[in-house]
């Protein structure tokens, strides 16, 4: 087995110990959406339309919330450092760090959309193209999450507001998301491929700027 | 930290043609704005052990880190063609999932091919068996300590040993596996350096390389000058 897929392994192996933390966030997630009617009020003309939004909002909290202790665990137990003295090397393991949490959280949460769509009374014929931009919306959160979670282990100090930083990286996902899920003219919409688009620079970059993150942190060089 | 050359290996055994030990020429380097390890230089050979004496806070582990690379040095360089195997103050083990599975894990993620047998034979150096199928966090320190030093067992036969304080904590029984674990790998071509305040692989009479620290004053005004 490769280096690569014995870290998703052991990534699973310690998130299925501790699988009440998936059971937190999509409890977060389903909260989120209950919320939203409660709020705006029993006027099914005005909550009809907001179905799919409320959706997505509640997807980019609920993942982007799991995202603080992603590395801080593997820092403090001194895996960082083992990782990084092995052929593994820090952006393999940060893509790896990616693809397990992206099938603790997000695909759960995936799984779990088509319930909230009966919730929110979204027709069938939207649900399609909702599940298919929510897929790839998720995998590109996650890889901002990524991101974020490195930065903040960089930082030590001020790790919530690195965070914070990333939310705004998170708009042209939530945007491109939405509109594809909207979509009336087939799956494949342009506002999709847009999707996508985002997506793949967040694969290409998310690991390398990761990596360098936590070396960054690890180094502290005249700091 | 432009100068480094350091060379981090994959754990995989590389050929070592020539140069097979461990230079460091003129090794500075600053924790904060203190400078804690101020021109060092040091040979290893390959079949050495050399252990690190010197009072708190004298850079054994800041030593033992930029070798590793996970600091870099202010100046100097470092030069090692072998694979490294660090086991720091934190034992890189998962509480969740049980000892096994961690050491498992470790051999995977460094490509090394670790039989069920090996991985047996790495337990039992330590002891490890009777609670190897525990979850880590219900073990206790020196329990810990010993999955982690079963790492040690899994390396290539050339690889350098960074062991920061690898006895503190350990039992007698367990200190004596390490100190044969430690004097099997010197014969066999292996480095290891540790630091420690104890007997250390006594019966293979290691080297030692004392630091003495940094007075403060001096700390102060060259780090200064360095980063002036």
């Amino acid at each position: 087995m490769s280096p690569f897929l014995a870290q998703i392994e052991r990534d699973l192996m310690i998130a299925w110990q501790n699988r009440q933390d998936l059971g937190v966030m999509l409890i977060f997630f389903v909260i989120i959406i209950a919320l939203f009617p409660l709020a705006i009020g029993a006027n099914s003309a005005i909550l009809d339309p907001l179905g799919i939004q409320v959706v997505w909002i509640a997807a980019l909290l609920a993942i982007l919330a799991g995202f603080d202790r992603l590395f801080a665990q593997d820092v403090r137990d001194g895996w960082l450092d083992q990782v990084s003295l092995s052929p593994l090397g820090l952006g393999w393991y940060a893509l790896a760090k990616a693809i397990s949490h992206w099938l603790t959280a997000g695909l759960p949460l995936l799984i779990m959309t088509p319930v909230m769509a009966i919730m929110l009374n979204i027709p069938t014929i939207q649900w399609p193209p909702l599940l298919i931009a929510l897929l790839i919306g998720s995998m590109g959160l996650t890889l901002l999450g990524v991101i974020g979670a490195a930065l903040a282990e960089g930082a030590r100090r001020g790790g919530a507001l690195m965070a914070l930083l990333i939310l705004p990286l998170a708009v042209p996902l939530l945007i491109f998301g939405t509109l594809a899920s909207q979509s009336e003219d087939g799956i494949i919409s342009p506002h999709l491929m847009l999707l996508g688009a985002v997506f793949a620079v967040l694969l290409a970059l998310a690991p390398l700027v990761a990596a360098s993150a936590l070396e960054i942190g690890e180094t502290e060089t005249g700091l | 930290m432009d100068n480094q050359t350091q060379t981090r290996n994959a754990m995989t055994p590389t050929n070592t043609a020539g140069e097979d030990g461990l230079r460091i020429d003129q090794l500075s380097v600053l924790r904060g704005m203190a400078l804690v390890i101020s021109k060092l230089s040091f040979r290893q050979q390959a079949g050495e052990i050399c252990c690190l004496t010197g009072p708190n806070g004298a850079g054994k582990s800041t030593l033992l880190r930029t070798i590793a690379g996970r600091l870099s040095a202010a100046e100097g360089t470092i030069t090692c063609s072998v694979p490294l195997v660090y086991v720091g103050h934190t034992d890189g083990l998962s509480g969740a999932i049980t000892g096994r599975e961690n050491l498992v894990g470790w051999a995977k993620v460094n490509g090394l091919l670790a039989p069920e047998s090996d991985i047996d034979t790495a337990l039992a150096g330590f002891a490890a068996n009777r609670f190897s199928d525990l979850p880590v966090r219900v073990l206790s320190r020196g329990q810990r300590r010993r999955l982690a030093l079963a790492r040690l067992a899994l390396a290539p036969s050339n690889s350098l040993w960074l062991l920061d304080e690898p006895n503190a904590g350990l039992d007698r029984a367990s200190n004596d596996s390490l100190d044969q674990l430690v004097t099997g790998h010197a014969d066999r071509g292996g480095m290891v350096m540790a630091a420690t305040h104890l007997d250390f692989a006594a019966a293979a009479t290691p080297r030692s390389l004392h630091l003495a620290g940094i007075m403060p004053e001096t700390s102060s005004a060259s780090a200064q000058g360095k980063i002036g």
